[in-house]
């Protein structure tokens, strides 16, 4: 602490006629602690010693000398009964400075609230008037006339510019505490990370994208979906190569034209259960309708009607794949089953690999594999080829990853880098993992404002589009490999943003949530030079001629 | 406006306009630090235009009285002269010391020894810049005041003559909730005037070096 003498001047003259007054004060606190004395030890910066040994300072500066807490060194040193040579102590024989005592002790209660000054403050703004400028601490002052006689105080006062007879008051009541309680402010400490939204992009402008691109943040139309089944673990959303959507309202599925907007009905569940899951062929053809009854229904979409019920599942079908003629189905209870869908005994293979409810599960567009996540937070990925194995035979999945912390629903493979997996977790772990499924390691990670509902790669860029539960009810944009936001449209709907289904061209994603709304975002554009029916062909890799022939 | 011809439709600010100028400003300082420091959740402040800028005052009604129940009397004493600073303790809730000391100097501008030309009155809008400032650099010294991270409380002294005229049963003598001259730093902040009053502010606060 170094003290600059802020005293005006006038001040400090008189105080120097004053000497008797300080000097009569020195006995008393010569028998003080040595702490007292301790003041201005390595003080280099004090300005007594460039203003001149012999003017003894202003009872201000005595005040402050005496308030010097004991330094811990100190105090360690004398409790172990041992004063170090060199140390402090030692120091003080050393008399660089007047020793200016401290004030009568009726004054040094009050003395102590004079706080230090630090010339070396960078903040100090104005510093035109330091007169004005140590008022503020020597009103911290205020001497007690009471204790001492009244000439000794006017001349205290004086000498020290301190106005006698100044009062400090207080209001007699305390502040109020505030309104909020303690309950409240606990409730608020827990629901904090719920809303800690983390900042937005200034603009939607991918700034990673080559080209500033703007991404519209309404969607291009919404559909109603009364009634949709506000679950996580459920796939209610799927849209074809033939550029049809289907959609499962509770125990209805309807398929909607977008093409000419028209809306039919497909069926109804049986009664007491719900369609859990929906998935087109890759040829668009055919409906694979999971049931929560275990049961998996097999729809022709141009005929609307259903061409056979596959039943064997124990419990709910949350999820439904498609490769070629073997429609895979993930069940609650842990199991994925193949079914082929041409052959009467249509169980061809069973993977057993999750503790939890299979909520995730894709195809590669060639077969090879088979991605699938769980609400065990594992996901696997199991080799394609089930031909040859006899039915019932437990595979084991050619990887098994343990990365995530919560259920993982989302899963897509990239359609311009066969080996690449993305998947998702939920609320605890909010991360998109993405995989290398030919040397099984993870190459990117990224972590995410909220669960992770969806993914799905755009056909034609290098990103990929991930929604989100709550609180960010999100739609976002990653470029790939950067993993890079290209753009975030927050609160994309009221509830949780729980599925999506990418549209045969690559351009237009359609999300759906809790809210009973189906929107439709239009997030890529088409390159040019394939034009609509090229593009819509290599887009989703549809096949002319339909393999299934079951009929 | 030119400072040698006054507009006619100016008048020079009273001492009864310069009081509640700096009544009002001590509410906007008092709330700011209150909001700042975190003395009371930030749920408990709402935005409000003033000065130019927004700030943020407490929509808690308790304290809302609180304040205006303190800054009337300090209206009084203003208008009576007879206050020389305002000081914002903020004080540990548990261990009742005190944190950091928000002092307001108040003190009256001298007239000048000619009275045959009276100085032209300072624009409000200088006066309000200068406020303004005052907030802004309370607002910025979160950068370098400590962290609080416990639970605190405030408290507002009002440092009077001996002659002011003091309501006794709601004004009582205290202690100066000082922090200790070893822990203690202290910043210098702006100042405004009016032509009636002089406000300096400075920020104390608990330092363990």
């Amino acid at each position: 602490m170094a003290y600059t003498p802020k005293t005006p001047a006038r001040h400090r003259t008189r105080s120097e006629t004053k000497t008797p007054l300080t000097g009569a004060s020195v006995n008393v606190f010569n028998n003080s602690p040595t702490k007292h004395s301790k003041a201005g030890a390595g003080d280099t910066t004090n300005p007594f010693i460039t203003s001149g040994p012999s003017r003894p300072g202003s009872p201000i500066k005595r005040t402050t000398g005496g308030s010097i807490a004991v330094s811990k060194s100190l105090r360690r040193q004398a409790s172990a009964g041992v004063i170090r040579k060199g140390g402090v102590e030692s120091r003080l024989d050393v008399v660089t400075r007047d020793y200016v005592p401290p004030p009568p002790k009726s004054e040094t209660k009050r003395s102590r609230s004079q706080p230090a000054r630090d010339t070396r403050d960078r903040f100090i703004t104005t510093r035109e008037t330091p007169v004005d400028e140590v008022a503020a601490t020597l009103d911290l002052m205020s001497l007690n006339p009471q204790t001492s006689s009244p000439g000794h105080t006017a001349r205290l006062a004086a000498a020290t510019g301190v106005p006698i007879n100044k009062r400090i008051l207080a209001y007699h009541e305390p502040p109020p505490p505030s309104a909020s309680d303690a309950l409240l402010s606990q409730q608020r400490e827990l629901v904090r990370p719920l809303y800690a939204r983390p900042g937005e992009l200034p603009t939607s402008n991918g700034a990673t994208s080559n080209k500033a691109r703007k991404i519209p943040t309404q969607p291009e139309r919404v559909l109603d979906a009364p009634g949709i089944v506000d679950d996580f673990y459920l796939n209610l959303v799927h849209w074809s190569s033939l550029n049809i959507l289907a959609v499962a309202l509770e125990g209805a599925t309807y398929v909607w034209k977008a093409d000419s907007g028209e809306v039919v009905q497909l069926g109804e569940a049986p009664e007491g259960c719900y369609v859990s899951s929906v998935n087109f062929s890759q040829d668009g053809l055919y409906l694979g309708i999971g049931l929560s009854n275990g049961a998996v229904e097999l729809w022709d979409v141009e005929a609307q009607q259903k061409l056979r019920t596959m039943a064997g599942h124990s419990a709910q079908v949350a999820s439904l794949s498609w490769s070629q003629h073997i429609l895979s189905s993930g069940c609650s209870d842990g199991s994925i089953w193949h079914h082929d869908v041409r052959v009467a005994k249509h169980k061809v293979g069973e993977l057993i690999g999750h503790q939890g409810e299979v909520c995730g599960l894709a195809w590669r567009e060639d077969g090879e594999l088979l991605a699938s996540g769980g609400n065990d937070n594992v996901v696997n990925v199991w080799d394609g080829r089930i031909g040859d194995v006899a039915p019932g035979t437990r595979t084991a999945a050619k990887w098994v990853k343990r990365n995530h912390t919560a259920a993982v629903k989302a899963v897509a493979w990239c359609p311009w880098q066969s080996s690449l997996l993305a998947t998702g977790g939920g609320t605890n772990d909010a991360t998109v993992h993405v995989w290398n499924t030919t040397t099984g390691s993870r190459l990117h990670s990224l972590t995410t404002p909220s669960q992770v509902t969806s993914i799905q790669w755009s056909p034609h860029r290098k990103e990929f589009l991930t929604t989100h539960g709550f609180p960010t009810n999100a739609v976002m944009v990653h470029a790939y490999p950067s993993m890079e936001r290209v753009c975030e449209i927050r609160d994309a709907h009221d509830a949780r943003v729980l599925w999506s289904a990418i549209g045969p061209a690559g351009d237009i994603v359609c999300t759906g949530a809790g809210d009973e709304n189906l929107k439709f975002w239009k997030i890529w554009d088409i390159p040019k030079v394939k034009k609509s029916k090229q593009a819509k062909e290599s887009g989703r890799g549809s096949t002319s001629s339909s393999i299934l022939g079951i009929r | 406006m030119p400072p040698t011809k006054q507009a006619p439709t100016r008048q020079a600010i009273t001492l009864k306009g310069s009081t509640n100028l700096v009544t009002e400003f001590f509410k906007y300082a008092v709330n700011t630090i209150l909001f700042q420091r975190g003395v009371y959740p930030a749920d408990d402040f709402h935005m409000v235009k003033k000065y130019g800028q927004t700030v943020l005052i407490t929509q808690d009604l308790a304290l809302e009285n609180y304040l205006e129940k303190i800054l009337s009397q300090v209206n009084k004493w203003l208008l009576t002269g007879s206050i020389t600073q305002i000081v914002l303790a903020i004080i540990s809730k548990d261990s009742r010391t005190a944190m950091e000391r928000w002092v307001f100097d108040v003190s009256l501008v001298e007239p000048p020894a000619d009275t045959s030309a009276p100085p032209p009155a300072k624009p409000e809008s200088e006066i309000q810049a200068e406020i303004r400032n005052i907030l802004k650099q309370i607002v910025s010294t979160v950068t370098f005041l400590p962290v609080i991270d416990e639970p605190t409380v405030f408290n507002i002294l009002a440092y009077t003559s001996e002659s002011a005229d003091v309501p006794a049963d709601e004004w009582v003598d205290t202690d100066p909730l000082a922090i200790e001259a070893g822990k203690s730093q202290q910043v210098k902040l702006r100042n405004f005037s009016t032509d009636v009053h002089r406000i300096e502010a400075m920020v104390a606060y608990r330092y363990d070096g």
